[in-house]
């Protein structure tokens, strides 16, 4: 199927639940939809247009919100689904009912951002290290790192 | 006489424990070259060895991430005296490109000390056999 | 009665500092808990202070065994980014050590898997072959791994005649002895026996974790991204996707040697058809604000890098997806109902991106809490003994 005959068909199959869609490059969809039509939007997809294989999720701290994108990938290209959580409401459903791959990608997102997935048939934290302080969410903008003062053995101080 | 023994034993023979401590794995390969037929260290008697209690000398790559430390400190104090640690490659020595990342501790020397540094980002398998041959010239 | 068996952080078949926590009944593994973590550096964090040319030698440092892969992605996206397309010169030399990184690669692969396997002998000898890529490489870039040969624009180094002769004469001795290995392979019983059956993981499974790479193919998912996805050369070079059927360890071994024939195929074309003409354009210091999705065919599977900027120096995001973080939930489904025997096996026929390190397994008796150390080398001997007394095995034969 061309770009253009993907765009249509998503176009028809999601209906009023696609809010934008851009196609910035050849072979590259973006189609942003709301936080609740999510999991609809994720079932129809896989369905019908093909969208089986999960590549992975990022998220993009833009200060008010986070956009959090779905990337797909097919056999020309990849589809890519947005969507915008605010921040005031960090809440996202959990994709593993329809992809169970999902996991260890939303998984990192909790870690990094703070957001909670809900849903989760596994909600431990993935990457980070034992001893971490909670609250601290090192890819959010606001969240800078001190280095602490190295010891140099048997050297100058 | 028997304290000569011991020594010639250990300097002829020394049995190395692999570590790695959060690496991108380049210098754990070359250290695994090091084992093969081209560079071939086994002809100094080295050993690679699967548990800290066997073993002399503990080769270490990697900068250190916070969730390694306690298990390095471990892993240090079950390898028996004497011991001496290598540090190989630029990430063991200071951190390399990860200096200032936020799950970085730095070099090697902020948790256990070492005696000797390897550099090369990754270091050649030449050169981290150069580095144990001068570690055992000095025993 | 289950016990509990911690296999890591530090630990001879697994590459990588990474902890497996094994739940098991008698021989048979029955659940698998693994603990990521020990390997998170922070790059994502690291990556948003650094301008987009500091990133190329970041984003090479994630692996060290596929960073050409890293860093030719992470450049791709950029470049589109900033809207400047490299030459052909400069495309050809990029790929062609893509492809050369494939073959080191897959031969330092076949080493670990005979390894693992107890055929140490292949090891030695898969081994010395990759020291003819590694020495091509070195005449190629400088260094034998982390070649920093990509630049925004192009690459850095160029190709000389008698370079180019002598990568042709390294090919064809790699390839005679690819083929002996191919026949070794095909009838050496004990080593087929020993991979056969091991590790199953089935399609549909495959499909819904989003398993990638050599571990999809072999379970006859046809997915590459040099075929579905190619970016400026791969839809110019004669090649073949690798798939198998068998769905298990022997059917990636299947599939990682018939990948290096594809990439012999691929290098003699870039050598014999390698266009003259500069190496590189000049790349401007900022990027529009867009967004950029570059995938990539790493050795082990498909690697997506997600980059967004803001007008600025600097990368607003960087997102890195490595392949062996999407084979994980796969490895767990393929662990469960294996035996304990078969742990270093199923984990390194995945390819994962992490370091050799010998480490020892715990075994805790649930019911009274006692602990008894296990050396791994130990466990491999006892599954090397059981292979030798396993029955009717020996009629498998080599998928084609």
């Amino acid at each position: 199927m061309t770009d253009l005959e993907k765009i249509e068909k998503a176009k028809l199959l999601l209906g009023d639940k696609l809010l934008e869609m851009t196609h910035p490059a050849p072979h590259r969809i973006f189609l942003t939809v709301a936080r609740e039509n999510l999991l609809a939007a994720t079932a129809l997809l896989k369905d019908r247009l093909d969208c089986w294989y999960l590549a992975t999720i990022s998220g993009v701290d833009k200060g008010d919100v986070y956009e959090i994108v779905y990337h797909y990938g097919d056999t020309n290209g990849t589809i890519n689904v947005r969507t915008r959580v605010p921040k005031s409401d960090p809440r996202l459903p959990s994709t593993c009912a329809v992809i169970p791959g999902a996991i260890l990608y939303e998984r990192e997102l909790q870690d990094m951002f703070g957001l909670v997935v809900e849903g989760l048939p596994d909600p431990r934290p993935l990457v980070m290290p034992d001893g971490w302080p909670a609250g601290n969410f090192p890819l959010r903008k606001d969240w800078a790192y001190e280095r602490p003062a190295e010891i140099i053995p048997g050297g100058k101080k | 006489m028997f304290a000569k023994l011991v020594r010639w034993s250990r300097k002829k023979s020394p049995w190395i424990l692999h570590l790695n401590s959060g690496a991108c794995n380049a210098c754990d390969i070359e250290i695994v070259a090091a084992l093969t037929p081209r560079f071939d260290v086994e002809r100094f008697g080295v050993l690679l060895k699967a548990t800290p209690r066997h073993a002399d000398v503990i080769v270490a790559t990697g900068p250190v991430t916070r969730q390694l430390k306690d298990r390095i400190i471990r892993i240090y104090e079950q390898t028996p005296d004497p011991k001496f640690v290598v540090a190989v490659g630029a990430c063991a020595l200071s951190g390399c490109v990860y200096r200032g990342a936020y799950n970085i501790l730095g070099g090697l020397d902020q948790v256990i000390p070492v005696t000797a540094y390897v550099p090369g980002c990754p270091a050649r398998p030449d050169a981290i056999m150069d580095g144990i041959v001068k570690l055992l010239g000095t025993l | 009665m289950s016990f509990n068996i911690p296999i890591g952080p530090q630990h001879p078949a697994l590459k990588e500092p990474i902890s497996l926590r094994m739940t098991v009944e008698g021989e048979v593994i029955r659940d698998v808990d693994i603990r990521l973590g020990y390997n998170h550096r922070g790059l994502e964090k690291l990556a948003e202070e650094k301008s987009w040319i500091q990133n190329i030698y970041l984003t090479e440092r994630i692996c060290g065994i596929c960073s050409h892969s890293h860093a030719t992605c992470y450049v791709q996206g950029v470049e589109k980014l900033m809207e400047i397309e490299p030459p052909k010169r400069g495309i050809y030399l990029r790929y062609l050590v893509s492809e050369l990184e494939r073959v080191h690669s897959h031969l330092l692969w076949l080493g670990i898997a005979g390894h693992e396997a107890g055929f140490d002998t292949f090891f030695m000898y898969t081994w010395r072959d990759r020291e003819v890529v590694m020495d091509l490489l070195e005449m190629i870039s400088g260094n034998r791994v982390h070649y920093a040969i990509n630049t925004l624009g192009g690459v850095r180094r160029d190709l000389d005649e008698a370079l180019r002769k002598k990568i042709l004469e390294g090919i064809d001795v790699l390839k005679k002895r690819t083929e002996y290995y191919f026949k070794i392979g095909a009838s050496e019983p004990t080593f087929v026996g020993r991979l056969a059956g091991v590790g199953k993981l089935s399609k549909e499974l495959a499909m819904a974790l989003c398993a990638v790479g050599p571990t999809a193919r072999a379970s006859g998912v046809t997915r590459d991204v040099r075929k579905d996805d190619p970016h400026a050369f791969y839809d110019e070079a004669p090649f073949d996707v690798a798939t198998a059927d068998t769905c298990d360890v022997l059917g990636r071994t299947v599939v990682r040697i018939k990948e290096l024939f594809e990439s012999y195929k691929i290098i003699e074309f870039i050598l014999k058809a390698l266009p003259p003409g500069p190496v590189a354009v000049k790349a401007p210091r900022k990027a529009k604000p867009n967004e950029v999705i570059s995938r990539y065919e790493a050795p082990r599977g498909e690697n997506i890098h997600y980059i967004k900027s803001n007008g600025s120096e600097k990368p607003e995001r960087l997102k890195v997806r490595a392949p062996t973080l999407a084979n994980y939930p796969a490895t767990v489904e393929m662990l469960r109902d294996g035996f304990i025997a078969d742990i270093p096996l199923i984990f390194a026929a995945i390819d994962p991106c992490i370091c050799c390190a010998e480490r020892t397994v715990e075994l805790r008796n649930a019911r009274t809490g006692e602990e008894r150390t296990v050396l791994f080398s130990d466990l491999r001997r006892m599954a090397n003994e059981r292979a030798r007394q396993l029955p009717g095995q020996r009629n498998v034969t080599w998928p084609f």
